[in-house]
């Protein structure tokens, strides 16, 4: 893809910002004039808001001409309102309830105490995980951490194990055990075909695709010959993989542009539905 | 000098046409209020979840974990819309909650915004502690499921309006998640696996999933293997429920935009490629 230049010059810049200046206008303007946050009954901070989150859309979307600095205006502020709302909602909903509240508001002595007995430790850990700012104390951080990753793993390894290996492996096997259950029965009927065959003939093509897949990766052998046909056919069934994840990309990033597009719509121009 | 100029001059071209044709085929059915010229029939894991959520019966428990923020609200607040409808509308009782902070403000506009639907259309006011609860937020992640697991009135001692889960007439009957009788996890992120093995694996409840278009192929052995119950991918996900449901809305509304615009990257990816090959053959002749 060739790198896009633009020309530069005083004459450019001018026209740019002239037409940045009437875009903002025209912005201004269709937008006080459907919303109308000044009207009888209207909802000013509902049609500012709507306002604001409509024009930041757009000049997200001016990226599509180029990097300009109302985009890196709104860039900005995204990363900035998301750490303050984000520090707002951590001291409202864990440290203020979790950690002030049970020791500055104890409603008895009693609660006080269980406060002290139970909550002591987890916060002088996570105070520990916070000298990770510091050079000289940082080393602190690793007691934390140890006990984080000590504790995590202990309980993580038994059920993800279980979760994403046994469960997984079952799943492949099931369908040659049902087959073997059923061989007498009904066989090449049409409930034969849905319930036993169709199954075995996709556990037994799951069961190329990893094999030629991981063989792809296998560099210990030259893919020549025989070799190379499972590598080939490892590069098949990859790519069929991949053009599911593609498709199912292009459904999700359109699925995003149309959210905005209806709500550029029906919220902000008030299009009715 | 001359020769890259105009090489940037047609990239420029093809690239401003193909943004210009996106934008006419998401914005034109809108704006010219094209009906959707084909009827779609609901998947089969869109199915599987409907019918296990409209097996249940009334006063049953529906855990909601809505794991997403705004980045992903195109997609997955369809579908809290839309399983929050069947919800009351089959007079269940939906206990929603988030691991996504930054999502807890789209949590409970979705939860407002189908709560007074419901009162419209039932007559009835739809209360908060009675008819359904959000717990909100907290953190912990997989530690604050294993939590929930053991006791969940615990893990909450209170809901996200400040009222206590001890004594809450909807949470009646339900301890921990071994008492609730199905969950559903809206995920951008990697919640849904976080689910299955620190929730349902665990502690025996049946599990759907709704993800985002990017992540619903990762999902699939989950199906296959049972682990989930059935699967809502993308905005066609939510669009299929809200047909089962009969009540069509934001997913449903932006199906023909969304097909139009995968027929438009289907003739794109067909027209590089011939532009690439008649390419080839033409220097081959030189």
């Amino acid at each position: 893809m060739p790198e896009v230049e633009y020309p530069s010059g005083k004459k450019r810049q001018a026209i740019e910002m002239g037409v940045l200046a009437l875009l903002a206008v025209l912005f201004l303007s269709v937008s006080l004039y459907v919303q109308n946050p000044f009207a009888k009954g209207a909802d000013p901070a509902k049609a500012v808001g709507i306002i604001v989150a409509a024009g930041l859309t757009l000049v997200m979307y001016s990226f599509l001409y180029r990097d300009n600095a109302l985009f890196k205006i709104a860039e900005n502020l995204y990363v900035g309102v998301t750490l303050g709302y984000g520090a707002i909602l951590t001291w409202r909903t864990a440290l203020r309830p979790d950690v002030y509240m049970p020791f500055f508001e104890a409603p008895t002595r009693a609660a006080f105490m269980a406060a002290v007995l139970h909550r002591t430790v987890p916060i002088i850990l996570g105070i520990l995980l916070v000298t990770r700012i510091s050079r000289k104390h940082g080393w602190l951080s690793r007691y934390a951490y140890a006990f984080l990753i000590g504790w995590g793993a202990g309980v993580a390894i038994p059920l993800t194990t279980h979760t994403f290996i046994l469960q997984q492996l079952y799943s492949a096997i099931a369908p040659f055990q049902s087959a073997a259950q059923g061989a007498t029965a009904t066989a090449f009927s049409a409930s034969w075909f849905w319930d036993v065959a169709l199954p075995v003939f996709g556990a037994v093509l799951v069961l190329i695709g990893t094999i030629a897949v991981l063989f792809y990766f296998f560099f210990s052998v030259e893919h020549k010959g025989a070799p190379g046909m499972v590598s080939k056919l490892g590069v098949l069934f990859l790519m069929v993989s991949f053009g599911a994840s593609f498709g199912y990309t292009v459904m999700g990033r359109v699925s995003l542009l149309i959210g905005r597009v209806q709500f550029l719509l029906f919220d902000w121009l008030k299009m009715p539905k | 000098m001359a020769q890259r100029q105009a090489e940037m001059r047609q990239f420029n071209t093809v690239r401003w046409t193909i943004y210009i044709l996106v934008a006419l085929v998401v914005v034109l059915p809108y704006v010219l209020r094209l009906p959707l010229p084909l009827k779609f029939t609901p998947s089969r894991d869109v199915r599987k979840l409907y019918d296990r959520m409209d097996s249940l019966k009334p006063g049953s428990h529906v855990l909601l974990s809505l794991d997403y923020d705004a980045a992903s609200q195109a997609e997955l607040q369809p579908m809290s819309r839309a399983l929050l409808e069947h919800c009351f509308k089959k007079g269940l009782i939906p206990i929603v909650m988030t691991h996504w902070q930054s999502g807890l403000g789209l949590d409970k506009q979705v939860i407002d915004e189908v709560a007074n639907k419901a009162k419209e259309a039932l007559g009835k006011e739809v209360k908060s502690g009675r008819d359904y609860v959000f717990l909100g937020f907290k953190p912990g992640y997989s530690n604050l499921v294993l939590n929930m697991g053991e006791n969940l009135k615990g893990a909450f001692d209170k809901d996200y309006f400040g009222q206590s889960t001890g004594d809450m007439p909807a949470l009646q009957g339900v301890t921990s998640l071994k008492d609730i009788d199905m969950g559903v996890d809206l995920a951008a992120g990697s919640d849904v696996g976080m689910w299955i093995a620190y929730g349902s694996d665990r502690f025996n409840f049946p599990l759907g999933a709704g993800t985002t278009a990017v992540q619903a192929p990762d999902m699939t052995p989950f199906l296959d293997s049972k682990q989930l119950v059935g699967l809502l991918g993308g905005l066609r996900g939510a669009a299929d429920y809200e047909t089962l449901l009969d009540m069509p809305d934001g997913g449903t509304t932006g199906m023909l935009a969304q097909s139009s615009t995968h027929v438009l990257v289907i003739l794109l990816i067909v027209a590089a490629n011939a532009r690439l090959l008649l390419g080839r053959s033409a220097r081959k002749r030189e």
